[in-house]
């Protein structure tokens, strides 16, 4: 086991790359505390989690709100005493030009995206640095390294993650607070089949479409649990500010 | 496993270290023919190669202005034709067996720009450029990844940095110290196993935070 007796909070944890990272981590040993809007499916993925002889928590969290964020460090806490990973996963996509895009959604995709990454980091790096240190990974994308048709708002604000990450990494290096983000390619998620949905697409044909690159498929969100156990374990231990892309080559060129 | 490096010191010392190795190989890797005569061996001894980390290199810390044409030769040879040569042989060898992983040792001396070592960046950025293109010409079969270490505490580092060199150099690193050799071979470890089977094309660095922004950041 690669995470004996870790802690780790995963936000966004009740499906895709957030469900497959806490069923890995929680395979590797560690304690989840599982954060999701999503009551019924998180709770689905504790009692695999349990089944397995795991040990995790659910908290209903919305993650753009600061209260929230304070209760769920609190409830890991008071749980489990220490948090040694914090996974900032929760993410949202709006597939539209800044024509086409309301106010709200702005707001909520930068709320979601990278604010949530603030209020959750604030309330967490105390913990880390009391415990001698700890490991942060986010979620950014292959898109908050270049551009995309349609995705505006989506592509600026993982743009920002990817930089949040570098600044966190400066910051807090010498409390060996290490912060680190991915940057996965099209993965089979909802989430990418809720793009063709918002594009008005044949799903089939824009999964067909998305997995047009070097290796010639998609990702799969097990491929990008594997990339946030390398950055949560010891095995990373000197890799810090760090944007891991992972997207069979999509970014390679063309 | 089999090791391959010029100094026949070298090859001793790790033979005795790791009896497991299938074998040791003497070649410079500037040296094509020298290069596919080990390779062929490497396969005889194996029975085939699924990962190659390419990761011969050499420096010279020396004023832009006085390097001689001698100089550049030779930091061009071994770190960029060399890896060409090792990279292009194992390539061959992993298309016809349908799969294998290429890993090979750049620097962040290849993502930015830095001092006294002008010859030495320019083949990491050549490095970091052929891994790119070698990834979308050898895919789906074969993975190419470059890694880009930060300050590492080599014997080649300790042999030439003084302890004051290595101190302003940590101050300046955001956990505030030289890596392990170990921790670069971790990241080599993981990028070759399958938990990297999606992983193909880039750069990927391991360094403490050092470019995260910039030496000029601190």
């Amino acid at each position: 086991m690669q995470l004996p007796g870790k802690v780790a909070v995963i936000t966004g944890g009740a499906s895709g790359i957030g469900r497959a990272t806490a069923l890995l981590f929680a395979r590797e040993g560690a304690s989840i505390i599982l954060a999701d809007l999503k009551p019924d499916a998180g709770n689905r993925v504790i009692e695999e989690i349990v089944q397995c002889g795991g040990r995790a928590i659910f908290e209903t969290v919305d993650v753009t709100r600061a209260a929230d964020c304070h209760r769920v460090v609190e409830a890991a806490i008071r749980q489990f005493g220490r948090i040694d990973i914090l996974f900032n996963n929760a993410g949202i996509i709006r597939r539209a030009t800044v024509l086409d895009l309301t106010e709200e959604d702005w707001d909520r995709v930068m709320a979601v995206n990278v604010k949530a990454i603030y209020l959750l980091s604030r309330e967490v790096i105390p913990h880390m640095q009391k415990a001698g240190g700890g490991t942060i990974i986010n979620t950014a994308s292959g898109w908050g390294l270049t551009g995309g048709a349609k995705a505006a708002v989506y592509c600026a604000s993982k743009g920002a993650v990817v930089l949040l990450t570098k600044a966190m990494a400066i910051d807090h290096g010498a409390q060996n607070v290490r912060v680190n983000c991915i940057c996965p390619g099209d993965t089979d998620t909802a989430m990418l089949r809720e793009e063709a949905q918002q594009l008005g697409e044949d799903s089939g044909h824009f999964l067909a479409e998305s997995a047009k690159r070097p290796l010639g498929r998609l990702g799969t969100p097990e491929e990008i649990a594997q990339a946030a156990l390398y950055l949560a374990t010891d095995a990373s231990s000197f890799v810090t500010g760090t944007a891991l892309v992972v997207d069979g080559g999509g970014l390679a060129g063309s | 496993m089999c090791v391959l490096d010029r100094d026949a010191d070298g090859r001793r010392k790790i033979a005795n270290e790791l009896p497991s190795l299938a074998g040791t190989l003497a070649a410079d890797v500037s040296n094509v023919k020298e290069v596919q005569a080990a390779f062929a061996e490497a396969v005889r001894l194996m029975g085939g190669v699924d990962v190659l980390v390419n990761n011969a290199g050499i420096s010279i810390r020396h004023n832009f202005l006085d390097i001689t044409p001698e100089e550049w030769d030779k930091v061009i040879a071994v770190n960029l034709t060399g890896v060409f040569y090792v990279a292009q042989t194992a390539a061959r060898h992993m298309m016809e067996r349908g799969d294998g992983v290429i890993l090979q040792t750049a620097s962040t001396n290849g993502v930015m720009g830095y001092p006294f070592y002008a010859d030495y960046n320019a083949t990491k950025a050549g490095v970091i450029e052929l891994s790119k293109s070698m990834a979308l010409e050898l895919a789906p079969k074969v993975r190419v990844c470059a890694v880009a270490p930060g300050y590492v505490l080599t014997p080649m580092q300790r042999a030439e940095y003084t302890d004051e060199m290595l101190a302003e150099v940590n101050r300046k690193i955001p956990l505030r110290r030289h890596a392990q050799p170990e921790e670069i071979a971790a990241l080599f470890a993981f990028l070759a196993s399958d938990d990297a089977k999606n992983i193909t094309g880039h750069v990927y660095t391991c360094d403490g935070g050092e470019t995260a922004g910039g030496l000029a950041s601190r």
